[in-house]
């Protein structure tokens, strides 16, 4: 046990906990935010995204130790912003969610994305979404949905 | 009458927000007072006996789960009833699950898991397909005997590999007891099979079992009989500790242990006349249902009664064996036996044509079925077939033939195919009629507001949206007027399981059926019910195979562009053109998601997603290792649609969900094959298997 | 007990090293995988971590008397995107995971991991890269080739830690790389071939060549490269026969759940193949 400081959602916290926790253990169980999903543990799908200091991570990758002294967002934090909004209405009407598990992760994926390239070409989205599996869509759906958001929201990011 | 747009016109998804959001709630979101864990120990051996099991003193609250504790049957109810809950004295596969461990503190329970000690004796295991558990044989006019007048024998075998559904979610379920009733809430496909399951295994009356669906993150058939496992060892375990029990299982366990699509054997043979036409075919179908035979016959069934694809062909023998081995059982997956049927049709009418010196489109052209035509079990395809018009629409956006001349006639290792296809709607035979016996409600309350009272899932593919907004369009009234919460034994009738493309076409058209009625009713608060009735004409005999196997069938085409690295047998898909005939779409947009989806899982089953087992143990244990698409790895998609309705779905609808599938593999492994140009008769065609066939294969 | 630690700065790093054997946890994107058990609960590490990646004084990317010098604690992303970084790194780091995995990870995790498939070693083999290493007392500086020795082994001393990687810049006329890898992205190479050259007056003033995937470490052959310095262009069709063999003398690939060793070798040779036929073309 160690304490750390850091920023969750935008408010600084100070944690007293085991430096090997996952960071997505530590946002799942202990701070009861379930937007982060695990789908394999070993940082291949994705669905456990959260940013740190504006960048995707895979949460499940994350040891607490290493959020010390960084700024970490997850899809409940971003949920309150206007970039949300319109991601999420974009994602809606390109139909880019269906069993929605890989969802929230996706949503990070793109704010990390157009966080940095605010105007991507289709090879960029595809890179940015190379580590968001999702077996649902095909992809295609969702990478119109992201260059609608980037249509959408220009000046945004 | 007011104005009402297209039903097929897209609307929002009515669970969107709730999802992009994080707040939907899957099974491992939900967190219960006082709940405990449980973790599964499983089988490291293929085939054994247990002569001993040693269980360490438990500390106080923590509990071993084993077969000693089923109250009822140890048999997981399902088609076939062999699959043990637990088993008593020998094990059948690698990560078979002997026991569970439950108690409040994981890293207590792996302890506990670590100070079991299991002997055993270890058995030969089999893993040769030769113990054939069902055997079916079918033929259709003359069966085989053609073949004693034939000009030449063509004769090829298809081979297909295992593919897992990799639901981005894995399989998971909390179990308490409310009162004394047994409740579940999980992520499933079909709630009343979960239920089923358990009452048999507790041997308890209806009422004390309840079965609720959490929001699934995908299934693809994963999630059709496997959790009825899950469900029944839970429920012991919630009895022992009468506490709240999760088990959420990790991904690489959900890989070893859960079921998957069933590789397949598949010998085809033709009989030819001087003219070079089909005079026969014999067929053979073996699949490898694993340790447990559970859906076998069923998936095996469906395959053989696709066994001329899309074609007409007159005389047929079919056969077809379900062989058990000391592997991880197979299941229920998206296309049920059809994907493996539809590759080796596809395959084997193309290398027909291209044996008997023919151009390989005209030749399969030939054969394509047409309405009235006798089915392969000489039932009748009684609507019409749009399938000409489809492929000429699909090779005009495709300008497949442009391409084909092009890349047939070039060296540059890039190719075109092409796969025709058709799905049959709901279950195989009778099985709605006479096992599933579906049945839905309507309610609307005295505010108007109307329930849609169904056990059917969403479980990514929109039924919750489609639903309602058949409903709302039906009664002309605003969507959020129609409620459909997640279902609930407790609330809703039983209206089959969430599979077979059965839902809008069975499931709708009895919904669409109920609001009609709903429609007329003076009353306002008033609850109506409708249960599904065979159409007359259907007629099916199940010991013979023969006749109607399905009440309607889905037509499609698929067109996949590849380029083949020839430094590394790396393919690179291009693009990929789909019509579809479903009948109506309910919503177009959604239809496109299930399209993409499909194909996507269709043609990664092709050439990308390699399982195998080695000794019973599968080798791509994590999703490092089992490959499936990433968004770099799919072409733009561009999907067009036929309306053809059917007079007994919802507004025409026919099924959709796993039609988008079964012709991703055929139309990927023929463009490899003009790129490379050499014969293909095995899936999936990875680059390893290329590189050897540009080293010794035959054009 | 040892506990596992965050230590402030490189000295309490050194100084904490003295005193215990610690497994050293960087990016923790491969290490979180090895240790991981069951979701919920904490990974388990036989010795006490100690995690470095917020070591500040380590996070740099900068070019200092002619060579790159890449800080142990600076992540693969902020590389791929320096301006001074060679284009084959580049090339090399685009193909590794995914963005996620590369915002966390570092270089010195990939070389510290040193595992055959590590996608990054193939480039800091053919760039002659230097790997120094720290303890309380003294620094030493290894090249890449010595440091590692073998399937997942190190000269690492577990009082050591890799401080920073050095990189001579050297010009290329021309750069090759290819992944090949089970799918295009977020995927562990099968094979992995890099040639470096450099060609003045058609001749053949530098040439490097290295596979992974294919040995139990990076395999590169100055014996080989030597035979074609100097050469011109031209004469690489003649001499073509000669290298693949020599390459397919060393090259040892194993089977295993992501590919076969005839593949492997097949691949690895015909890149080198289409490497050399580029040179004279």
């Amino acid at each position: 046990m160690a304490k750390i400081e850091w920023m969750l959602n935008g408010t600084p916290i100070s944690s007293d906990i085991d430096l090997s926790m996952r960071l997505l253990d530590y946002l799942r169980d202990h701070q009861h935010l379930k937007g982060p999903k695990e789908g394999c543990g070993e940082g291949e799908c994705g669905a456990c995204a959260v940013l740190i200091d504006h960048q995707i991570a895979n949460s499940c990758l994350v040891p607490m130790a290493n959020v010390a002294g960084h700024e970490v967002v997850t899809i409940e934090g971003f949920a309150k912003t206007k970039r949300y909004q319109i991601i999420q209405q974009a994602f809606i009407d390109c139909g880019a969610v269906q069993c929605g598990f890989c969802t929230p992760g996706m949503i990070i994926a793109t704010e990390s994305l157009l966080h940095h390239q605010p105007q991507p070409t289709i090879s960029e989205i595809k890179v940015a979404l190379s580590g968001n599996l999702c077996r649902c869509t095909g992809y295609n759906m969702i990478i119109e949905a992201i260059t609608l958001a980037a249509k959408r929201g220009r000046g945004e990011w | 009458m007011k104005f009402q747009p297209d039903i097929g016109t897209p609307i929002p998804r009515v669970d969107a927000k709730e999802k992009i959001s994080g707040a939907a709630a899957y099974i491992n979101d939900i967190d219960m007072p006082g709940m405990l864990y449980a973790k599964t120990l499983r089988s490291k051996m293929a085939h054994g006996k247990i002569i001993k099991r040693h269980y360490p003193t438990l500390p106080e609250g923590y509990a071993i789960i084993d077969y000693r504790h089923i109250p009822g049957t140890n048999i997981v109810k399902a088609i076939y009833e062999d699959w043990q809950i637990f088993p008593v004295d020998e094990v059948r596969y690698i990560g078979e699950p002997i026991l569970l461990v439950v108690g409040e503190n994981k890293d207590v329970i792996i302890d506990i898991l670590e100070a079991i000690e299991i002997t055993y004796e270890e058995m030969e295991p089999q893993f040769e397909w030769i113990d054939s558990v069902i055997h079916y044989h079918y033929e259709k006019k003359h069966g085989s005997r053609p073949f004693a007048d034939a000009n030449r024998i063509i004769e090829h075998t298809y081979e297909t590999g295992y593919q897992e559904q990799a639901y981005i979610e894995p399989q998971g379920m909390i179990g308490y007891l409310d009162q004394d009733k047994m409740t579940l809430i999980g992520s499933i496909q079909c709630p009343y099979y979960v239920k089923n399951a358990v009452l048999m295994a507790l041997g308890w009356e209806n009422e004390r079992v309840r079965v609720i669906q959490a929001h699934v993150g995908g299934a693809f058939g994963g999630k059709e009989e496997y959790p009825s496992l899950i469900a029944c060892q839970l429920a012991m375990a919630v009895i022992q500790v009468n506490k709240p029990v999760k088990l959420i299982f990790e991904r690489e366990e959900d890989i070893i242990a859960s079921t998957k699509r069933h590789p397949a054997q598949i010998a085809m043979k033709a009989a030819i006349d001087s003219e070079g036409h089909i005079m026969a075919l014999k067929v053979h179908v073996g699949i490898d249902a694993g340790a447990v035979i559970g859906l076998s016959g069923v998936v095996l069934s469906r395959a053989m009664i696709a066994a001329t694809g899309a074609y007409t062909i007159e005389n047929l023998d079919v056969t077809g064996d379900v062989y058990r081995t000391h592997s991880v059982p197979t299941g229920a997956f998206r296309g049920f036996g059809a994907p493996q049927m539809m590759f080796a049709i596809e395959m084997f009418m193309e290398h027909i044509a291209r044996n008997l010196g023919k151009e390989p489109l005209a030749y399969r052209m030939a054969y394509v079925a047409k309405q009235y035509d006798l089915t392969a079990t000489s039932g009748t395809f009684r609507d019409p077939i749009l399938m000409q018009k489809m492929i000429e629409e699909a090779m005009k956006r495709s300008r497949y033939e442009e391409k084909a001349l092009q890349y047939q006639n070039l060296h540059r290792y890039q190719g075109i195919g092409m796969s025709f296809f058709l799905h049959g709607c709901g279950f195989t035979g009778s099985g709605e009629a006479t096992t599933i016996k579906a049945k839905v409600r309507l309610r609307r309350e005295a505010s108007g507001v109307v329930h849609i009272l169904i056990a059917a899932v969403d479980m990514g593919q929109g039924v919750r949206t489609a639903m309602r907004k058949l409903v709302a369009h039906m009664l002309e009234v605003p969507i959020d007027q129609v409620i459909y919460d997640l279902p609930d034994t407790d609330c809703v009738p039983d209206s089959g399981p969430t599979v077979a493309s059965r839902t809008m076409m069975i499931v709708g058209g009895l919904v669409a059926r109920a609001a009609q009625r709903l429609g007329m009713e003076p009353q306002i608060a008033v609850e109506i019910e409708e249960t599904y009735h065979q159409p007359s004409e259907i007629q099916w005999d199940e010991a013979r195979m023969q006749g109607d196997a399905y009440p309607a069938y889905s037509w499609g085409v698929n067109v996949v562009e590849v380029a083949v690295d020839p430094v590394t047998g790396e393919v690179s898909v291009v693009g990929a053109w789909s019509v579809y005939d479903v009948g109506k779409a309910i919503d177009t947009l959604m239809v496109r998601g299930q399209a993409d989806g499909g194909l996507a899982q269709g043609i990664a089953y092709g050439y990308l997603e390699v399982m195998r087992h080695h000794q019973g143990k599968i080798q791509q244990r994590n999703l490092t290792d089992y490959i499936i698409p990433t968004a770099a790895d799919m072409p733009p998609m561009e999907t067009y649609l036929f309306d053809n309705p059917y007079a007994y779905g919802p507004y025409g609808a026919k099924g959709v969900g796993e039609l988008t599938l079964v012709g991703g593999a055929p139309a990927i492994a023929k463009a490899i094959e003009m790129a490379i140009k050499r014969q293909i008769t095995k899936i999936p065609v990875t680059p390893e298997m290329i590189m050897e066939l540009m080293t010794h294969g035959e054009d | 007990m040892v506990e596992a630690r965050i230590p402030h700065s490189l000295q309490e790093a050194l100084i904490l090293m003295s005193q215990a054997t610690y497994t050293i946890v960087n990016g923790a994107t491969d290490l979180l995988v090895q240790k991981r058990s069951w979701s919920g609960t904490i990974p388990k590490f036989s010795q006490p971590p100690l995690y470095i990646r917020g070591l500040k004084e380590l996070d740099y990317i900068c070019e200092r008397s002619g060579m790159l010098e890449i800080g142990a604690t600076t992540s693969l992303e902020t590389i791929l995107h320096h301006p001074k970084t060679p284009k084959i790194l580049q090339h090399i780091i685009l193909t590794m995971a995914s963005p996620a995995i590369r915002h966390q990870a570092t270089l010195s995790g990939n070389i510290q991991n040193a595992s055959p498939a590590g996608d990054s070693l193939v480039g800091l083999y053919l760039l002659d890269a230097s790997i120094v290493l720290h303890n309380r007392h003294h620094e030493r500086v290894i090249s890449i080739q010595d440091f590692i020795v073998d399937v997942r082994k190190t000269m690492r001393e577990a009082d050591e830690l890799i401080t920073k990687v050095v990189l001579p810049i050297d010009k290329f006329s021309q750069c090759a790389y290819t992944k090949v890898g089970p799918r295009k992205t977020d995927a562990i190479a099968k094979v992995a071939f890099g040639g470096l050259i450099d060609i003045e007056n058609d001749r053949i003033r530098d040439i490097r060549i290295a596979f992974g995937a294919v040995y139990k470490t990076v395999l590169r052959s100055r014996k080989i490269e030597e035979s074609l310095m100097g050469k011109d262009r031209s004469a690489v069709p003649e001499m073509k026969h000669v290298l693949l063999e020599g390459y397919a003398s060393l090259i040892q690939p194993i089977d295993d759940q992501r590919s076969n060793r005839w593949y492997r070798k097949t691949t690895a040779l015909n890149l080198l193949e289409a490497f050399l036929d580029s040179i004279s073309r």
